[in-house]
């Protein structure tokens, strides 16, 4: 038995939950598991989103594109994906392409390569504990429908400060 | 049956009409809803915890630990926030080396994750605990003759065996439920393809609007009058996004896109207007006429 995939299966069968919270063991020997039979990305009615992008054909998929990359973690393809879990509910064998490439986002973020909508998310989040702006649009409405105005936050900063991700993005901005 | 009401942060910010809806309809069926003061972004899954897991753990069991303090489960509004409150739940409580790193990340916030309560959607909520008979019971003005293409939108399915709701590959519920309000339910090619919202805030913009026309035709051609949605992230896009795509690939129908809670609030008497149609950017005469003559 391939001692690095006996953690991997192992997980998988308590409970189908991203290899990212257990850390990233195992994603890369999943993905060279992949044959390459493009059953993920074949058919547009239940397929991979991602696929729809221009670049994309039966012949060099979606998923072909972000398991083949040099450097995963750079390839701007990991950004398309949704984590809809299509390509790991259609794979023949389990390869689950979603955690290889939810992996290398994290990757990307502790390498100072994150997508800049993310980077802008995460503080976004941590600054106020609401991932979407509170407009003076939003407030107004609000008003109108007689809901109470929305109170931001800044309990988030104390668990980013905890977990590093300040320091990740206070470099970020650097 | 009481839950802690996790409203998340597109609804109350960007769609607030459905919170209102929510809060209207919800108690009617005999499901009360506590506010909860501190309760933050669940956080975000493809935008937030895929990037950096532990502080999107650590802020979902903080979430999780307050409803944990209020002693009742969490019901939500929204496919993404089910999606990461769900998971972080299960495997937080599967978990007991990663719960403990948790709860030492969160040991400055007062709060500890103890693993005591269940997160729910408010569909799940309606079909396995108040019932469909129940609705059936409220339904006074029966939506008989609507024909409606349900989209039960990829995170609310994914991964099932967390999730708990619907097959991924051949969902029913969301088609029942229309039935119990008297409305014909259809079957369309793309029924569980994504609705492109996500691809297309994060990603290729041009293809999430192929996407999503590819997916509004096979509505219309299955005879659709309009959608139904159980995600806030899915209106805006079938909403807002149909209409830039449908202006964009030159679309020549229009699907008005409803929350279920509001053709829940338009069978039980509600108007269009108190149900927040007017909100929505796709409106369309021919469905407001057809419901007006069902409604009559």
């Amino acid at each position: 038995m391939n001692i690095a995939l006996g953690p991997l299966f192992f997980d998988r069968m308590v409970l189908n939950v991203p290899y990212t919270y257990r850390g990233l063991r195992g994603v890369r020997e999943a993905a060279e598991i992949c044959l390459k039979c493009g059953v993920c990305c074949a058919v547009p009615e239940y397929g991979c989103p991602a696929q729809y992008g221009p670049q994309f054909n039966p012949r060099y998929t979606y998923v072909y594109d972000c398991l083949g990359h040099d450097e995963p973690h750079r390839n701007p393809s990991i950004w398309q994906c949704v984590s809809c879990h299509k390509c790991e509910e259609t794979c023949p064998y389990e390869v689950s392409p979603i955690h290889f490439i939810e992996a290398m986002k994290q990757l990307a973020l502790e390498a100072g390569s994150t997508h800049e909508s993310v980077a802008a998310e995460l503080e976004q989040v941590v600054s106020t504990g609401y991932a979407f702006p509170l407009t003076a649009n939003a407030e107004r409405q609000r008003q109108e429908l007689g809901l109470e105005p929305l109170k931001a936050t800044e309990e988030l900063r104390r668990i980013a400060e905890a977990t590093g991700l300040l320091r990740l993005l206070g470099r970020l901005r650097k | 049956m009481r839950f802690s009401f996790f409203r998340g942060c597109f609804i109350p910010v960007r769609l607030p009409h459905i919170e209102k809806v929510a809060a209207m309809i919800l108690p009617e069926l005999g499901v009360e809803l506590s506010p909860v003061e501190g309760f933050t972004c669940c956080p975000e899954p493809i935008g937030f915890t895929v990037n950096h897991p532990l502080t999107g753990l650590a802020v979902s069991a903080r979430n999780i630990a307050l409803a944990e303090e209020q002693g009742h489960d969490i019901i939500t509004l929204c496919n993404g926030c089910t999606y990461t409150l769900k998971q972080a739940n299960e495997t937080l409580k599967a978990d007991p080396e990663l719960r403990g790193r948790v709860n030492e990340v969160l040991a400055g916030t007062g709060h500890q994750f103890r693993g005591t309560v269940e997160v729910r959607h408010f569909a799940q909520v309606l079909v396995d605990q108040i019932g469909l008979h129940k609705i059936e019971d409220k339904v006074e003005r029966p939506l008989s003759g609507l024909r409606v293409a349900s989209h039960t939108g990829c995170h609310i399915l994914s991964p099932p065996e967390v999730m708990g709701f619907d097959d991924p590959q051949v969902p029913m519920k969301l088609d029942a439920m229309m039935e119990a309000l008297g409305v014909t339910p259809l079957d369309y090619a793309y029924k569980t393809q994504c609705c492109g919202w996500t691809l297309s805030n994060y990603g290729d913009r041009n293809g999430a609007a192929r996407l999503l026309g590819d997916k509004l035709t096979a509505m219309h051609a299955a005879g659709a009058d309009s959608v139904n949605v159980i995600c806030p992230q899915c209106l805006a896009q079938l909403d807002t996004g149909q209409m830039l795509a449908a202006r964009a690939l030159k679309l020549e129908f229009r699907l008005p896109t409803l929350f279920y809670l509001q053709y829940l609030a338009l069978a039980m008497g509600y108007s269009l207007e108190e149900a927040g149609y007017d909100k929505h950017r796709v409106r369309d005469p021919g469905f407001e006429e057809k419901l007006g003559r069902i409604l009559a």
